[in-house]
């Protein structure tokens, strides 16, 4: 689980601003497991990865990275 | 704090509490006021229902939204938790049973046993919940 880094704070921000609540609305979950994910502590299913991928608008090996850099 | 964590310190708080002052009763304590077994689940689930109605008040949108995938994770592995401890538990009950005849099963005790495994659950919902999964 600890392998798993993302960019989905830089993301939201790009895109303007989005919020924890607007983006775990658009991929439904809550808004306290995209914080979980974004911090790092949990490790979304494949299928919630690929749909936050697709919220904006990328790859998923865009959004998260496994590996220690 | 998510919706779902609010509901699990619910079912702590409320089981330790009412569960706790039934056994404590049934001990001797609480200076002699005793608390039926049917006395104390209409009050546990009185106070569930209360509390579980006013937090949902405060968050109407948290408490219509289904589980997600983390709740549910979540749940499972209390749930598996709590059945080891009631398994084992039971065991224990079964085993020294064995060797004390008759065997005479005590509600009570069982009734704690399923009480211990239901206040772990809610606790280790909680500490989950605390940890992210």
């Amino acid at each position: 689980m600890g392998g798993i880094r993302n960019e989905i704070r830089r993301l939201r921000f790009e895109h303007g601003e989005m919020t924890q609540q607007q983006l775990a609305e658009k991929i439904g979950l809550t808004r306290q497991t995209v914080n979980a994910i974004e911090q790092g502590k949990y490790s979304p299913s494949l299928e919630a990865a690929f749909r936050i991928a697709e919220v904006f608008a990328l790859p998923l090996e865009s959004v998260f990275h496994h590996g220690k850099d | 704090m998510s919706f779902r964590e609010k509901t699990a310190w619910i079912s702590l708080l409320s089981m330790a509490g009412i569960y706790g002052f039934y056994f404590w009763s049934l001990s001797g304590g609480a200076g002699g006021v005793r608390l039926g077994l049917l006395d104390t689940i209409i009050l546990l689930v009185a106070v569930q229902v209360v509390l579980n109605i006013a937090i949902a008040a405060f968050a109407p949108k948290d408490a219509k939204a289904p589980r997600d995938e983390r709740d549910k994770l979540i749940e499972g592995k209390s749930a598996r938790f709590a059945y080891a401890v009631l398994a084992a538990c039971v065991a224990l009950a079964v085993f020294f049973g064995a060797f004390t005849p008759p065997v005479v099963f005590n509600l009570n005790a069982f009734l704690f046993f399923l009480v211990m495994a239901e206040v772990l659950r809610a606790l280790s919902q909680i500490v989950l919940y605390r940890r992210s999964a």
